[in-house]
């Protein structure tokens, strides 16, 4: 902080050692600003925190000691050092001052030299305990960056911003209790990957299925989706949640053809390598489902569990290399699109009752 | 005159501010006598506490030590020591020689 930047309230109700002390403090080089009462500076001080108070004792109305006091139990005025300046020299009145939380005394009569020494020295404290609340803000601001990057190498951009919120506001992520809600569950699922694996060594498989989830992820986050699930070669994402989207249905579509035209240079140049062709399915369904954590307090999960999930999961096992199965639940997400939509009948899915309509789209 | 006593050497940066000072002091001795013709013992001492402060702070030490002799012989109700006081505040400044350095 420059000098001319650092301000000092005087508070005296006599115009003369208000004048003194005003003209001493400017004579330094720093801002002087003055008060005539307590009420007055109570005013001022919450008005516009100074950096130093230079605070007399009597004064009409509220005394310094008061002022002092109610400073020091204000956490936005607390940290503003404060020099009782005081006539009254016996040790009984020191101790309030101290009780009130002075952090300096200055006798009257003021000697100039003194006061100079002091402001002096509580500038320096008070620039250094700035700078030190700087340096553990940046810290923080740091640390939560870190822990916001890494969290985002394992889990969506948005769930972190949640999770950060959560921790900041309860001291828990996701402690509120599982909702029920309408979702949008878009499952991929790779074509070949186990012959694949057969033939290549296993490190090369995984660089092969990181570049794969690198286009696939980043298709799901620019149309705003959910990661809940990344398995083997399987990716599970949601729409409409943990966030409200009324138009999830078209951006889980979206992100199904932007996810199979990303992917594509990728699994050419896998066939290049394995020798072995390869593609990716889509499943996609609409329908109610639970959000939330599911687990045990030792290991949790943040899922997605419903019936559009299971519909989304046998849909995708059904799909060929390249082709996105939709249910009927999810039609409308298609738009314009769904003229191209080639009926698939109502199919019977393992583990459900109910059969379901089906379409299928090329991608 | 009590020459020496009587000589003021004020910071040559404060010298703006002395004219103001002095017309202060002037009322205060106006102030001090009437609360002394009214017997307020209260305000006498609340003058002599504020002289005790300022005084010295200006480089006028004698107005801190009438100001503390005020103050006292308020406080002991003390007529004719507070008299003799301010009768000595009021020939102090009457001449009061200030120099500047």
């Amino acid at each position: 902080m420059s000098a001319p930047d650092f301000r000092v309230l005087v508070v005296d109700d006599d115009p003369d050692m208000q004048t003194l002390l005003a003209s001493i403090i400017a004579g330094e080089g720093l801002r002087a600003e003055t008060a005539a009462s307590g009420d007055a500076a109570l005013s001022q001080v919450l008005a516009s925190p100074p950096d130093l108070i230079l605070l007399d004792v009597v004064l009409p109305g509220i005394d310094g000691f008061e002022v002092c006091e109610r400073l020091k139990q204000d956490a936005a005025t607390a940290m503003v050092p404060i020099v009782l300046v005081t006539g009254l020299g016996d040790s009984a009145s020191r101790v309030r001052g101290i009780r009130a939380g002075a952090d300096d005394f200055l006798s009257k009569p003021v000697q100039r030299e003194e006061l100079i020494a002091r402001v002096h020295t509580l500038r320096r404290l008070h620039d250094m305990r700035r700078e030190l609340e700087a340096r553990r803000l940046a810290a923080e601001v740091a640390r939560k960056e870190a822990l916001r990057s890494a969290f985002s190498r394992y889990i969506s951009p948005r769930l972190v911003e949640r999770i950060m919120e959560d921790l900041a506001r309860d001291g828990t992520p996701f402690a509120r209790a599982p909702q029920r809600s309408g979702v949008v569950a878009l499952f991929a699922d790779l074509r070949g990957f186990t012959r694949l694996t057969e033939r290549m060594p296993v490190d090369a498989v995984v660089a092969l299925l990181n570049d794969y989830f690198a286009v696939l992820t980043e298709a799901a986050y620019r149309h705003d989706g959910t990661i809940f699930s990344m398995a083997g070669d399987n990716l599970l994402v949601g729409f409409n949640a943990p966030f409200a989207q009324p138009d999830a249905a078209a951006r889980a579509w979206r992100a199904a053809h932007d996810m199979a035209r990303a992917v594509r240079p990728v699994l050419d140049r896998w066939t290049g390598q394995g020798g072995v062709p390869t593609g990716v399915g889509f499943g996609l369904a609409a329908g109610d489902a639970i959000i939330g954590n599911i687990g045990s307090p030792h290991y949790m999960h943040y899922t997605i569990i419903g019936d559009a999930v299971n519909v989304a999961a046998r849909l995708v096992e059904l799909a060929g290399p390249g082709e996105l199965l939709v249910a009927g639940s999810a039609l409308g997400g298609a738009g314009d699109g769904a003229k191209r939509a080639r009926p698939r009948g109502k199919l019977e899915l393992r583990g459900r009752g109910e059969p379901v309509d089906v379409y299928s789209f090329p991608l | 005159m009590n020459g020496p006593s009587y000589k003021v050497t004020v910071a040559r940066d404060l010298e703006d501010l002395i004219p103001v000072f002095m017309t202060n002091r002037r009322k205060e001795l106006d102030t001090l006598r009437v609360a002394l013709a009214a017997a307020d013992f209260e305000q006498l001492r609340q003058l002599g506490h504020r002289m005790k402060g300022v005084g010295n702070s200006y480089g006028f030490n004698h107005v801190s030590t009438l100001g503390k002799y005020i103050e006292e012989g308020a406080r002991s109700g003390d007529r004719a020591s507070l008299e003799a006081r301010i009768g000595e505040y009021a020939d102090y400044l009457a001449k009061v020689q200030i120099q500047y350095e």
